[in-house]
């Protein structure tokens, strides 16, 4: 109940930021602006406007998580609002889930609300339904959770600057670690192998999140490839949590 | 409880790891994307990569790099002009990727007319350079076997600033080989002339003493059949031919030595032999 | 009994700015405060006063020593049921309004529903927020939000309570009400710990008072002691004796209508006046013994 509490807390201080509707507006305003891209595209219309506007939302979600996720947290240390939390008999796990509780409701509604309008502007312009996307949709939610917990770890330890530098650069990475697999035959060196192989399995891999292209294509998508994809990011995001509070019952509140 | 705490972590972050075997046996990371249909042209990305765009083109070229190495994806080569021209369109001055695209493209995918496309772009792009055309000369000339092209890009490449003298002996060398003996002789000579080393001025020589030698042996071979028609026969030596007015003189070799004569075949043979041509 | 704070041998240091050494900010507070007195801690800045409090809420951890509040260690998460914390320059959500974030207060404390809203409201009328309590905190003043911090720490009516600096950005209105709201407390049997630089409200509310100086407490104890052991000098007021004949069995002093104050620094001076005054016919009126204030006390540790 009360990790509760701090999510609902979260929450509403979330949506009553002023940031948070600038970038929905945003993603909005770029799913919409598919329409006119798609227009000067020749062929396949409705594949640019699904691209175009899948890649928006996807954009601006991740800024959303990042922007939130680090800016509630940190907040939260920096201003002090903290020790109203924890001067209360709360622990330092309680006061994690509820932060990450809080960011992920809040996650949900902002995505919802994107994919909600997408859904409504697709078929306005092209009649068509593509339920296909909620795939892509209930991923990238996943990826989102796993950024959130990412700056979850990261502002409890570090000043917000370098948590969004830190959680940036470790999204950039996990978007393109599947190319170690290649990278990693070509490391001759037995200790960077070793390097490259734990920097393989222990950085978050985000590629598999990535579905635009085989839902906007139409290509296959197994059901154990899916399946894979969502249980690893369920306990990757378990895991950074557990990280986060293991730091931040480490941590001194100055 | 924070011991227990942190072997949670580690055993979450170990099934993380494991799901993450599991999930890469079922992907085949390369064969099912179809990245490139959806890679926009080199202008658009301009664009699209608002200021970065030296970045994208590194990322990309990295990429490349990485994708042409994987030597299981067959088709692989089916976009790789198109990548490279995009590449090549977010930072036309960076020179690595049209020299490690040729090659790509020549030795890996045998596709060197492509690979030239590629050097001659990365010329224009870069004027002070010279590496590019002589990197698409030599494809030109090794694996195309198109002398004329080659001629024409060891010539480009000759002609920028700084070029090593190499490729001025190159292309003089490539209008040997096609036979085009007196602006070859021409060429030579000024290599000779200007050479500042021996390596140049043996090659000159050598050059000079081959390309003599075949123009000689072109006009005796026609002085020698001429004979033949007349008398039936072959010139005992070569002074019958100046005896009987066929020739005015008879050539010497580049160093003003007779040639050798069999009057039994009627072929010639210089003292020096330099078989550039499979015929010679 | 059971003390209500109970503080021993507490060490905390902080590390330098490249770590390499730690520079020591508490260096062995031992302080015991009963339930039901209200207890003032006071000392200059940065004696120590903020990280001794944040060590009793378990924010801090400390290098040495325990802190038991109600019995209870304070690292423990239910020595904190019944605590109430107001921060130093308290900082709450700015989206939030005053109402909004004593429910919240509630909610961490598990309080149902209905008895929330009984405490909220209750808590608004203590602090005098009531009515303006749809505010949000980021459009609040300073004062509004030192009544909505001391809010917070009131909604579960705690034992103990523990305010770090809470009559700082307090009128004179405010600071009035705000002892007032202590006293009463206080009569109900609530334990109040709080530090202050304002040593006028100190003295007329606290039962004890520690000072901290440089992490050490310099001395601790019931202000009555504290002040009457420190009796500075002694004023007698002579009657009946004129300014000549005074002048002769050296009675001199500061002349008043017919009176004339003469001041004494010691009791055996005391006895020795009295008798010369009693040698000339006069008369001893009164005999006002001059006690410090807690400012002559205070200023004369720090000046050590
Ligand atoms: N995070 C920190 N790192 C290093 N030193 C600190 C830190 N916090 C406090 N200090 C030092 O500890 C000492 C005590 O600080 P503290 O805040 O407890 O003082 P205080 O008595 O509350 O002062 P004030 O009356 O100004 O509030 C000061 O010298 C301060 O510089
Ligand atoms: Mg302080």
């Amino acid at each position: 109940m009360k990790i509760l509490a701090i999510a609902r807390n979260t929450f509403r201080e979330a949506v009553r930021n002023k940031v948070f509707y600038l970038l929905l507006f945003f993603g909005v305003f770029f799913a919409f602006s598919s329409r006119f891209v798609s227009m000067l595209s020749v062929g396949d219309q409705q594949k640019v406007l699904m691209d175009v506007g899948l890649a928006s939302i996807h954009f601006f979600s991740v800024l959303v998580a990042i922007f939130t996720g680090i800016n509630l947290v940190y907040k939260e240390i920096e201003k002090k609002t903290i020790y109203n939390i924890l001067s209360k008999p709360i622990t330092r796990l309680e006061f994690v889930l509820g932060k990450f509780t809080g960011l992920a409701l809040t996650l949900l509604v902002a995505l919802a609300s994107m994919a909600l309008l997408f859904f409504l502007f697709l078929f306005v312009t092209t009649g068509s339904f593509a339920p296909r996307c909620l795939i892509f949709f209930g991923l990238l939610y996943i990826e989102l959770l796993i950024i959130t917990s990412l700056s979850l770890v990261f502002s409890s330890f570090s000043t917000p600057i370098l948590s969004s530098i830190f959680t940036v650069t470790l999204y950039l990475v996990g978007q393109v670690l599947w190319t170690f697999q290649e990278f990693k035959t070509r490391l001759h060196e037995p200790f960077s192998r070793y390097v490259a192989t734990a920097l393989y399995y222990l950085l978050p891999n985000l590629d598999k999140f990535n579905v635009k292209n085989e839902v906007v294509m139409e290509m296959e998508l197994s059901g154990g490839r899916l399946l894979a994809a969502a249980a690893y990011g369920v306990v990757y995001v378990a895991a950074l949590l557990t990280l986060a509070v293991v730091i931040f019952r480490r941590r001194e509140l100055n | 409880m924070q011991a227990k705490t942190i072997a949670l972590f580690m055993a979450l972050i170990l099934t993380a790891g494991a799901l993450q075997f599991h999930y890469d046996t079922q992907v085949e990371y390369f064969a099912e994307r179809q990245a490139f249909v959806t890679l926009p042209d080199g202008k658009t990305l301009k664009v699209l990569s608002f200021g970065y765009r030296n970045l994208v083109a590194d990322f990309l070229f990295i990429w490349a790099i990485q994708f042409y190495s994987a030597t299981h994806i067959t088709n692989r080569f089916d976009y790789i002009e198109n990548i490279f021209d995009v590449i090549t369109d977010l930072n036309p001055r960076f020179k690595a990727p049209y020299l490690v695209g040729s090659w790509i493209m020549g030795l890996e995918g045998g596709r060197y007319r492509m690979a030239i496309r590629l050097l001659e772009k990365g010329a224009r792009n870069n004027p002070e350079e010279w590496i590019f055309e002589y990197d698409a000369g030599f494809y030109a000339y090794r694996d195309l076997k198109d002398l004329e092209l080659a001629e024409k890009l060891f010539k480009q490449a000759a002609e920028r600033p700084n070029a090593p003298p190499l490729i001025r002996r190159k292309w003089a060398h490539m209008v040997y080989m096609q036979d085009n003996l007196d602006y070859a002789f021409r060429l030579w000579k000024e290599i000779e002339r200007s050479a500042d080393d021996q390596l140049s001025r043996d090659s000159a020589f050598h050059h000079l003493y081959q390309i003599d030698f075949e123009r000689d042996k072109q006009l005796l071979k026609r002085a020698i059949g001429e004979f033949r028609r007349r008398f039936g026969r072959n010139p005992a030596e070569l002074a019958e031919l100046r005896v009987r007015g066929i020739l005015k003189e008879i050539p010497r070799d580049y160093q003003g030595r007779d040639y050798r004569y069999d009057p039994e075949s009627g072929t010639i043979k210089a003292r020096r032999n330099y078989k550039w041509k499979s015929s010679y | 009994m059971m003390a209500a704070i109970e503080i021993q041998g507490l060490e905390k240091s902080y590390p330098s700015t490249f770590g390499t050494r730690r520079i020591p900010v508490l260096r062995g507070i031992n302080l015991t405060v009963e339930p039901g007195q209200i207890y003032g801690f006071l000392g200059p800045n940065g004696a120590g006063k903020t990280t001794t409090i944040k060590c009793m809420l378990g924010l801090l951890r400390p290098d040495r020593g325990n802190i038991r509040l109600l019995g209870r260690d304070s690292n423990s998460l239910e020595s904190r049921r019944h605590l109430g914390f107001l921060p130093e320059n308290p900082y709450f959500y700015e989206y939030l309004t005053i109402r909004e974030l004593l429910g919240f207060t509630g909610r961490l404390f598990g309080m149902s529903p209905a008895e929330r809203k009984r405490r909220v409201e209750e808590v608004l009328r203590q602090v005098g927020l009531w009515g303006r309590e749809e505010t949000k905190l980021g459009k609040c003043s300073k004062g509004m939000i030192q009544r909505a911090g001391l809010a917070q720490a009131l909604v579960q009516d705690p034992e103990v309570l523990i305010l770090d600096e809470p009559f700082s950005g307090l009128d004179p209105v405010g600071r009035k009400e705000l002892r007032d709201l202590v006293l009463s407390l206080k009569h109900s049997g609530r334990t109040i710990f709080f530090s202050s630089h304002i040593l006028q409200d100190m003295e007329l509310m606290v039962d004890r008072v520690a000072i901290i100086i440089n992490g050490r407490l310099v001395r601790e104890g019931h202000l009555d002691e504290l002040i009457s052991r420190s009796v500075r000098h002694y004023e007698l007021v002579v009657e009946g004796v004129d300014e000549k004949a005074a002048a002769r069995a050296g009675l001199s002093g500061e002349r008043r209508d017919n009176r004339t104050i003469i001041r004494v620094e010691t009791l055996e001076e005391v006895n020795s006046k009295i008798r010369a005054v009693q040698s000339v016919s006069g008369r001893i009126a009164a005999m006002i013994p001059v006690k410090l204030t807690l400012e002559d006390i205070f200023m004369r540790e720090v000046g050590k």
